[in-house]
């Protein structure tokens, strides 16, 4: 840390202060939000730092003139809370810094038009942010993490600022998102259901006019919710929609949005191209897509199980899991379409025993109860056409498109 | 006088406040609130009342909340002060044996705090000791005995309310035409005695407060127990004025005194305290006995009448004007004060307490705590029943107490005495409450200090005699002597302050001028101008005191707008500025009584509270003066009692520091056994009980303590080392039936962990079903919760519990089990975690039906843990359910490792539901029963035809159609079957959907 001398502090807290104000009166919302972002790391924030760890008494800096004054709760717990940061103490930081959130909403709640959203913005962002670094903080000191659920709340405080009428609606599609983030980082999704209900219930704003970004966010979130639920329709539109309207450019959200988005489709039936997974470098797909093509159960089995942690991190895991079937329904077609080759007369009856044999050939043990109750379910899911006599252990394949393509229809259940 | 009551409700408080805050009795807390108000006026005034007020506030505001819990404790020290007099008075003889015990501690507090010799600490200190002897006296309030008084009072406050409010803020403001007004009802009662006339003015006052104040409390318990907290603290400022002016206007100084006596006693030794209350109100009670109707012909009567207002004067002139009184004050105060304390209660009982006393005093009998509650609802009862009645029966229980009650008791039983053959019911009721009073006289009484004893005798004749005025003070005067001496910042103002204040009224009543003046304009200069010096200093004094106090005091998190009326009252006097500080808090709740409060507190409670004021100002001494003062019988008015002070302090510091200094550390040093002791004792009557109340008393002495850490600072609830409140059991017995706790735990019915490792073998060897095997275990839970048993013992514990509620399908308990198991492995106490995280993922899968769930268990399980028999075979189930490969279900449920199986069980029914759905819609034409019967499970190996029928059963009962083939072997016919089946109705389906509640079931399977 520099030497600051007290005057260059005292200089430096004043500027600040000034700037502030100033920004205030004349709503000069880009330039407050550079005056809030921490996370920025702006070098004049961080002299800003070095000068309030000198000039320890800021408080009497601010009091002193009416125009700091005014603002003085804001003011002192933002320095507090950029002290800390400086020292590096995060869970003071986020203390001071929540406290600050509270008063400068208070604020803000105040002001009619809302030419303060960005800041607001950075303020939610930089709470949500701080609060992981101090969660991060307290783990590592063996306490529990809990600053992230407090940004939570204050998160939702914020929404209800937001989510009226008026002006300021614009502004809820994003701290919602930040919401997600939360939620989805504590692991409490299902918080997030109040919040999308609110959003997609209200009548009197146009989901269309919210800022595209938060949009794009809304929708990768939803989406990822719906896969959770296995309702790969719906969670096809909002990730599709997602993909659709993010820049194109950039090619980490993209990847993030196909993560989810390639199984749901796959779920589907409908398979992506190689090309996609190697620009976006999702190599973990490239087995589940092969197997899918090949009808190779051996092969789908190994991918999930080489990537099981991941999968079961993003929640994809069992969705993947599921596309056994139409593995299985591939296979099938294959052994179909050898015995056309050889016997077309006979080739619409696929005996359990062959199936067991390729199987086998799969290394993939089966006795014929288990081939039985595979076939069953197959056909019972309408993934082949046909009956299974069960006396002979036979299955007797629908003579027109035995193995009826999905088309983005998902299994039936 | 009150002090021997107080006593005696501070050892019920403990249990009471337990008891209140478990139950969230508003009653209990509410009456607590009104004591702190009337505490706050009286000697809490100075740094208490703050304090105090806020709770009281809060108390008031929040009085159904929570909150209280805490706040109780420290309001009981207010209502320790004013229930030194009125309370004890009325309910001594249910609580005396506690009371006097708890007294004793809390002074043992009240003494290290008081023993800094700084002026603000000594005003901390008294504050402290305030809030001790609040504490205690909350619980005396809260106590059973208290309770039931306050519940008749409040009773009658209800009734009365109307009037009572305006009766109060008259009492408090002093008013006199308020007072006169409201004074008319309880006149009526009064009539019975002269004296009883002031009480009623008393009671009306403390009614009226009380249920002014705390409006927000219900009116029918809460005011009952505010009217018995007012009237003590009244008693001390308004109800002894009054009671002075009844009994004999010299008398009132000395009932002054005796409050502050009490207050002082409380704070110092509390030993003392009781047996000074006691004395006093033995003189008093014969005094009484006798006093009532002669103070009732001279100054009661009239007072009470119609003339409270005069009766009023008169005792205020005296105790300004008069500093001879104050040595005849002693016993006349007291013996008026306990007339005019009997008066006021039994005014009080009399008008409300007609049935409640029987009902209190028979429930304080019983179990003390449990009791408030319905304490609370008889007296509600009985309000309606009988308001004359009911004086009637309060007087007999004070009866009750004179007889086994000597010094403490005295008054009570005087009271009762009185009232006594009214009531025939009482009698009945009696004989509890005379054990205890004995118990609690005859400790307290015997233990505490002679002196107040030898003192209390002799002035009760001096009043009766030498205390003939008549003359009250006017109300406005004693504001503005309270006024004088608020602008007094330390001893040499005082001293001039009064002398100058003696002139100007001495000349004031020699005009004749005394009542007509308009003191509430005469400028404070005449008095002051003496001492401009002084009062500048004074006021800087005071604005640093100011300044002080608020922040001293470590801002309890329920004390919400203490400080600004604090501050704002500060700068008018001193000590009214801590009573401003009361009344505004108080205001805070009902703004509309913020005026009276203010100015009627300040009038009323001034003439004591200057005096109290250069008392605490004057560091500690004044206490002990005034004590000494009043054991020598010293008649010397407010006024006059500086002067005495003066001329006493030699001797009075020699008492001070000698006997009550070793007392009190005696005290202190063993609050917590006393706490405990008082507790057993409350509890004699119900020996079940008895560990209960223990342990209650434990808790709220960790209570008393956290809060006296807030107080000062030094701690907060947090802190606290619960670890001491951690319950060891000592019961060897090893069988031992699961009953919910509904109090704290008693550690004669807990299990030590040996005998619970013994407990556990019994019940793992037991042949007995799960029913007597689950509330066996339940038992040990419970027990080793109580006991914060974390280890290998509690793990066993609920892992066998986890596995016969699996075996007996009982999910609920299963569920409860397996959560506390993540605890404790998430603690690092082994066990079979792997087995039961296998119970856990089976669980997901099967039952919860929540891929988010699921998902994340599996993500958490580790590679060691995916090699595990039993996880593996959870993950293959899990496997088996999602993609709906019933032949691999079925197969690992037979091959279930552990208690898998048992969860599977629960699954199997929906299994074999789709698998026929499955192949019902797959299969062509037949499908054998036997194949299915294989396959779905049904055979169990031994007899194949067993399963058969058994699958044939099942098939039919879920709409399968089934045919013969020409072997006669059993066929499913597919197509048919598709859409004719069903998953039928469980036949055991009961109505609140679990049918594992399902009792005859639940036999069935577990016996």
């Amino acid at each position: 840390m520099a030497y600051v001398s007290m005057g260059e502090a005292h200089r430096r807290i004043t500027e600040y202060l000034n700037r502030f104000c100033d920004a205030v009166s004349y709503q000069d919302s880009s330039m407050l939000c550079r005056l809030l972002s921490f996370s920025s790391n702006s070098p004049s924030l961080i002299s800003l730092a070095d000068a309030l760890n000198v000039f320890q008494d800021a408080s009497s800096l601010i009091r002193q003139s009416e125009k700091f004054s005014e603002y003085g709760e804001i003011l002192a717990h933002l320095f507090r809370s950029l002290q800390s940061y400086r020292v590096g103490n995060l869970v003071e930081a986020y203390l001071a810094f929540d406290k600050f959130a509270n008063a400068f909403v208070q604020e803000f709640r105040n002001w009619e038009s809302a030419w303060a959203l960005e800041a607001l913005y950075v303020v939610c962002y930089e709470i949500r942010i701080l609060a992981e670094k101090a969660d991060k903080e307290l783990t590592s000191n063996g306490k529990s993490p809990e600053k992230l659920k407090a940004a939570g709340s204050l998160l939702m405080k914020v929404f209800g600022v937001l989510a009226g009428k008026g002006p300021k609606r614009v502004g809820a599609l994003y701290v919602t998102c930040q919401l997600f983030k939360t939620y989805f980082k504590l692991g409490t999704v299902n918080l997030c259901r109040s919040v999308i209900r609110s959003i997609e219930t209200a009548r009197i704003f146009d989901f269309e006019e919210f800022p595209r970004r938060d949009k794009v966010t809304y929708m990768y979130y939803t989406g990822r919710l719906e896969v959770f639920n296995e309702n790969f329709p719906a969670a096809d539109t909002k990730l599709s929609y997602a993909l659709q309207h993010c820049n194109p450019r950039r090619e980490r959200n993209i990847r993030m949005i196909l993560k989810y988005l390639i199984p749901v489709k796959l779920s589907l039936g409908i398979i992506p191209k190689d090309e996609l997974l190697q620009k976006y470098n999702l190599h973990e797909y490239m087995n589940v897509v092969q197997a899918l093509r090949k009808g190779d159960l051996r092969l789908l089995r190994h991918a999930l199980q080489e990537h099981e942690d991941r999968f079961l991190r993003s929640g994809v895991y069992l969705v993947l899991e599921k596309l056994e079937l139409q593995v299985y329904q591939r296979l099938m077609k294959k052994i179909y379409i050898i015995q056309k080759l050889s016997d077309p007369a006979r080739a619409h009856q696929l005996k359990l025993e062959v199936i067991a044999k390729a199987l086998r050939w799969l290394e993939i043990d089966m006795d014929l109860d288990e081939v039985e109750c595979i076939m069953t379910i197959l056909i019972y899911k309408n993934l082949v056409k046909g009956y299974l006599a069960h006396k002979s252990k036979v299955v007797v394949l629908s003579k027109q498109d035995p193995f009826p393509k999905l088309n983005g229809k998902p299994v039936s259940s | 006088m009150n002090q021997g009551g107080n006593t005696q409700t501070v050892a019920p408080p403990l249990d009471p406040n337990s008891i209140e805050n478990r139950y969230g009795v508003d009653g209990s807390q509410v009456q607590i609130s009104p004591y702190q108000y009337s505490t706050v006026s009286d000697g809490a005034s100075w740094t208490a009342p703050p304090r105090v007020e806020n709770q009281v506030v809060q108390n008031g505001n929040y009085s159904n909340s929570n909150y209280y819990h805490p706040q109780q404790p420290t309001v009981p020290p207010a209502t320790g002060n004013v229930q030194d007099t009125p309370i004890t008075a009325p309910f001594t003889s249910s609580s005396t044996t506690g009371t006097a015990n708890v007294a004793q501690d809390y002074s043992g507090y009240n003494t290290p705090y008081q023993t800094s010799s700084d002026p603000p600490q000594n005003y901390s200190n008294t504050g402290y000791s305030s809030y001790y002897s609040g504490y205690q006296q909350q619980q005396p309030s809260q106590s059973y005995p208290p309770q039931p008084v306050g519940a008749s009072y409040q009773n009658t406050g209800a009734p009365y309310q109307p009037i009572s409010s305006f009766q109060n803020p008259g009492s408090y403001a002093g008013t006199p035409s308020y007072s006169a007004t409201y004074y008319n009802p309880p006149a009526d009662y009064q009539t019975t005695g002269g004296g009883y006339q002031t009480t009623n003015y008393n009671n009306q006052t403390g009614g009226g407060y009380q249920s002014a104040n705390y409006s927000n409390q219900t009116p029918t318990s809460n005011q009952g127990n505010y009217s018995t907290n007012p009237y003590q603290n009244y008693t001390p400022d308004a109800a002894a004025s009054t009671h002075t002016s009844t009994v004999a206007s010299a008398t009132t100084t000395p009932v002054h005194y005796q409050q502050n006596y009490q207050q002082w006693s409380d704070y110092y030794s509390q030993t003392e305290v009781p047996c000074a209350p006691g004395t006093e109100k033995l003189p008093a009670t014969s005094a009484l006995s006798q006093s009532f109707p002669v103070s009732g012909g001279t100054n009661e009567m009239p007072a009470s009448n119609g003339q409270p207002v005069p009766s009023y004067t008169q005792p205020w002139r005296q105790e300004t004007n008069l500093p001879q009184p104050p040595s005849q004050q002693p016993a006349a105060a007291v013996s008026a004060s306990n007339d005019a304390y009997w008066m006021h209660q039994t005014q009080n009982q009399q008008a409300h307490y007609p049935l409640p006393p029987q009902n209190h005093y028979q429930s304080p009998l019983e179990t003390k705590p449990l009791h408030k509650t319905p304490f609370q609802g008889h007296q509600r009862a009985t309000y309606p029943q009988e308001m004359n009645s009911q004086s009637s029966v309060h007087h007999a229980p004070l009866g009750y107490r004179q007889p086994t009650q000597t010094t403490p008791s005295m008054d009570t039983q005087r009271v009762s005495k009185v009232q006594i053959p009214t009531n025939p019911r009482i009698a009945s009721n009696l004989p509890s409450g005379y054990t205890k009073i004995d118990k609690g006289s005859s400790a307290a009484g015997a233990i505490k200090t002679p002196a107040y004893v030898s003192v209390s005798m002799p002035k009760p004749k001096g009043h009766a005699t030498a205390v003939p005025e008549p003359g009250t003070l006017p109300k406005s005067l004693c504001g503005f002597v309270e006024r004088a001496f608020a602008r007094c910042k330390d001893d040499k103002e005082k001293a001039s302050c009064q002398a100058a204040l003696k002139k100007v009224i001495t000349e004031a009543r020699d005009d004749g001028t005394l009542h007509t003046r308009d003191w509430d304009t005469e400028p404070l200069s005449t008095v002051l101008n003496t001492d401009v010096t002084n009062t500048e200093s004074s006021s800087t004094l005071i604005s640093s005191f100011q300044n002080k106090s608020p922040t001293k005091r470590p801002k309890s998190r329920w004390e919400p707008l203490v400080e600004k009326p604090f501050v704002k009252a500060a700068p008018a006097f001193s000590s009214g500025v801590k009573f401003g500080g009361w009344n505004q808090q108080n205001q805070n709740n009902k703004k509309s009584f913020e005026s009276f409060q203010k100015a009627d507190a300040v009038t009323d409670s001034k003439p004591i509270y200057s005096w109290q004021n250069s008392a605490k100002k004057s560091f500690q001494r004044p206490v002990k003066r005034q004590r000494f003062s009043g054991g020598a019988a010293n008649p010397i008015d407010d006024e006059a009692s500086s002067d005495s002070d003066k001329d006493l302090t030699p001797s009075a510091m020699l008492f001070a520091t000698s006997a009550e200094e070793t007392k009190r550390r005696d005290s202190r040093s063993k609050r917590f056994e006393k706490v405990q002791g008082h507790s057993r004792r409350n509890d004699i009557p119900k020996p079940m009980n008895a560990n209960i109340g223990n342990l209650h008393s434990r808790r709220g002495t960790a209570l008393r303590l956290g809060e006296d850490f807030d107080e000062n600072g030094c701690r907060s609830v947090e802190d606290m080392d619960w670890n001491a409140l951690t319950v060891k059991g000592t019961c060897q017995e090893i069988e031992k039936r699961y009953f919910r706790l509904t109090s704290a735990p008693d550690p004669s019915a807990v299990r030590p962990e040996d005998v619970l490792e013994k407990a556990l073998l019994m019940v793992q060897d037991s042949q007995k079903n799960y029913l007597y095997k689950c509330d066996q275990l339940k038992s040990i839970r419970q027990d080793l919760t109580v006991q914060r048993i974390h280890n290998h013992l509690t793990v066993k514990v609920y892992e066998t519990h986890a596995r016969l509620a699996l075996e007996a399908g009982d999910l609920p308990e299963y569920n409860q089990c397996l959560s506390q198991l993540k605890i404790l492995y998430g603690e690092g106490i082994d066990g079979c975690s792997l087995e039961f995280a296998a119970y856990s993922l089976l669980y997901i899968t099967l039952h919860s039906n929540n891929n988010r769930e699921l998902l994340s268990s599996m993500s958490r399980l580790s590679k060691e843990a995916k090699k595990d028999e039993a996880v593996r075979h959870a993950l293959s189930v899990r496997a088996a359910v999602t993609s709906g490969n019933y032949v691999m279900f079925f197969r690992l449920y037979k091959t279930a490792p552990n208690m898998n199986s048992f969860l599977m069980d629960l699954y199997v029914e929906k299994m074999r539901y789709k698998a026929v759905n499955f192949m019902s819609r797959s299969c062509r034409p037949t499908i054998p029963v036997s194949y299915l019967a294989q396959v779905l499970g049904f055979s169990s190996g031994e007899k194949e035809t067993d399963g058969m029928e058994v699958c044939s059963e099942w098939l039919k009962a879920h709409g399968a159609s089934l045919i013969a083939d020409s072997n006669g072997d059993m066929l499913l016919d597919t197509k048919a079957s598709t859409t004719s089946l069903f998953m039928p109705e469980p036949e055991d389906a009961v109505a609140h959907g679990d049918k594992n509640l399902d009792v005859n079931d639940f036999f069935t399977r577990t016996s």
